[in-house]
């Protein structure tokens, strides 16, 4: 039970830290997101369909599709309605349409029965009382590999300083020439990629089907209330607190009291601290 | 040299420039003072690409920045230093005098522009590494101005760079502006009191009610009958 809120932790980070980048850099909830989570679970599916397949194609593959993905859809469904009035209700609208939008093109597609990935890697390990399986230290460690490499992005490289700088002080990057059209449709891009990630580590433990991506969403949105929007930190811890929250719950009180849960959290920290546990802004 | 003709802003339905037209030839300091929220800070912005004005022309050097988005502004040289001065609060001064030499021009000078910043505001060491939320009044005005400089800039457009401040660091601002303005650098000034800059600025417009209403020398302008009265109170 400790190990699988370690494990899910991990990849619950990337997967909220998806959200977190796009509406720190842009201000727009993507309704989307469930959706993105889904589609990139299913084009990996479909990679590892074609013979010769492995993981390493299908994980890129999707990653690398899933970004085009994200470009598409942030021109197509946001950049209009960006800078015309009430721009924060409009996108929200746009992308919930977009959401609806790609969960029909699954179901049409894919069909609507539930689907799953394999595990990274078969088997298991004894490690003093427990059983974990390799699977399982896969995805610790491609996880960490991520989040070390997104820091890495953020810290160290031009583009992923205008993110920040962008979600700073928009004027501010205005003033000193960062494109800021360009700088939303990148994070938009980035967090279409992140969810896929998160979706590959997690999907060999949860079937994905077209509808499938609501439970993400809700849970992205909560990890990301909790840690503060728009704090790569916050939601780092956030989502390892509630994923052992989510354990504790699953394993001593029972699995349909879960998303209780999950809500529980969202209705304490809109009451008592709506910026969360280091957000920039409420 | 950036000319501006007769350029009309709105806000919604407000509007708040009337065919504004002025410019700034090469190398020249020009102020543009007046009562405030009359449109000087609009017209700066507007200038620099982040407002679209409904009618009019701005002109840098012959091309037209009206059409240009912001980012190709700065890339032109023509760089707005904010009165609010917009710095970024959890990046460190260095950081933001780094992001400051976003553009392509820029990066290419960006250890030689660090040296001159520095060189100019000699205090900006101290505390180069601390977070830009952090700073004071007069630290982060030194910030701000440093960080329009590494872009590049050939036309700084500076609003009320002293408001805000103590006697003490205002005098120091407009020194800076000074030597700034030595190196060939077009200057336009948005400043409120008329006294600190006094024999610093070649022209002066007068702007009241989103209107140049009145333009020439300083001497000229502060001898004006209007001016006399409505500002200096004599």
């Amino acid at each position: 039970m400790f190990i699988g809120g370690i494990v899910n932790g991990a990849t619950y980070a990337i997967m909220a830290v998806g959200l977190s980048l796009v509406y720190g850099v842009s201000r727009v909830f993507n309704f989307a997101y469930g959706s993105f989570f889904v589609f990139g679970a299913y084009f990996a599916w479909l990679l590892l369909k074609i013979p010769h397949s492995n993981f390493a194609i299908a994980f890129i593959g999707a990653l690398i599709i899933m970004f085009a993905l994200g470009l598409i859809s942030e021109w197509a469904s946001v950049r209009p309605l960006r800078w015309k009035p009430k721009w924060d209700i409009t996108t929200m609208m746009s992308t919930l349409g977009l959401a609806i939008l790609l969960n029909n093109i699954a179901l049409v597609v894919f069909g609507p029965s539930k689907k799953v990935l394999p595990f990274i890697v078969e088997g298991n390990i004894h490690v003093g009382g427990f059983v974990i399986t390799w699977h399982e230290i896969a995805v610790v460690l491609i996880s960490l590999v991520v989040i070390f490499l997104l820091e890495l992005f953020l810290k160290k490289t031009r583009t992923g300083m205008s993110m920040q700088a962008v979600s700073q002080d928009m004027t501010g990057a205005k003033i000193v020439g960062i494109p800021i059209n360009r700088v939303f449709a990148y994070a938009f891009a980035l967090s279409a990629s992140l969810v896929t990630i998160s979706a590959i580590l997690l999907a060999p433990k949860v079937f994905f089907s077209p509808e499938g991506g609501w439970d993400t969403l809700c849970k992205a949105f909560v990890i990301v209330a909790f840690g503060g929007l728009g704090s790569v930190r916050g939601t780092l811890y956030a989502a390892f607190i509630l994923a052992m929250v989510e354990s504790a719950v699953a394993f001593y009180v029972g699995i349909s009291w879960v998303l209780v849960v999950w809500f529980g959290v969202l209705l304490i920290v809109l009451a008592i601290r709506p910026r969360g546990i280091s957000g920039i802004w409420a | 040299m950036l000319e501006v003709e007769k350029v009309n802003t709105f806000y919604g339905q407000l509007q708040a420039l009337r065919d504004v037209s002025l410019n700034v030839h090469d190398g020249e300091l020009v102020v543009l003072f007046g009562p405030n929220g009359h449109g000087k800070s609009t017209l700066l912005k507007t200038i620099c690409g982040l407002l679209t004005p409904a009618s009019g022309t701005v002109k840098w050097n012959g091309k037209e920045l009206t059409k240009v988005p912001a980012q190709k502004i700065v890339e032109m040289g023509v760089v707005y230093i904010a009165e609010e001065r917009h710095l970024f609060p959890d990046m460190t001064v260095l950081e933001n005098l780094t992001l400051g030499a976003y553009n392509a021009n820029a990066r290419k000078l960006r250890a030689s522009n660090i040296e001159y910043v520095f060189h100019l505001f000699p205090r900006l060491t101290g505390f180069k590494n601390r977070l830009a939320r952090t700073l004071s009044g007069g630290e982060a005005q030194m910030v701000a101005i440093g960080r329009g400089l590494m872009s590049n800039a050939k036309f700084l457009a500076i609003d009320e760079p002293s408001f805000g401040l103590a006697p003490i660091v205002r005098a120091e601002v407009f020194k800076t502006i000074a030597e700034i303005r030595k190196t060939g650098m077009s200057i336009l000034l948005v400043e409120q009191s008329t006294t600190e800059i006094s024999g610093l600025a070649d022209r002066v417009y007068l702007m009241e009610d989103g209107r140049i209403v009145l333009e020439g020398t300083e001497k000229e302008v502060l001898n004006d009958e209007h001016v006399r009265e409505a500002f200096l109170g004599i």
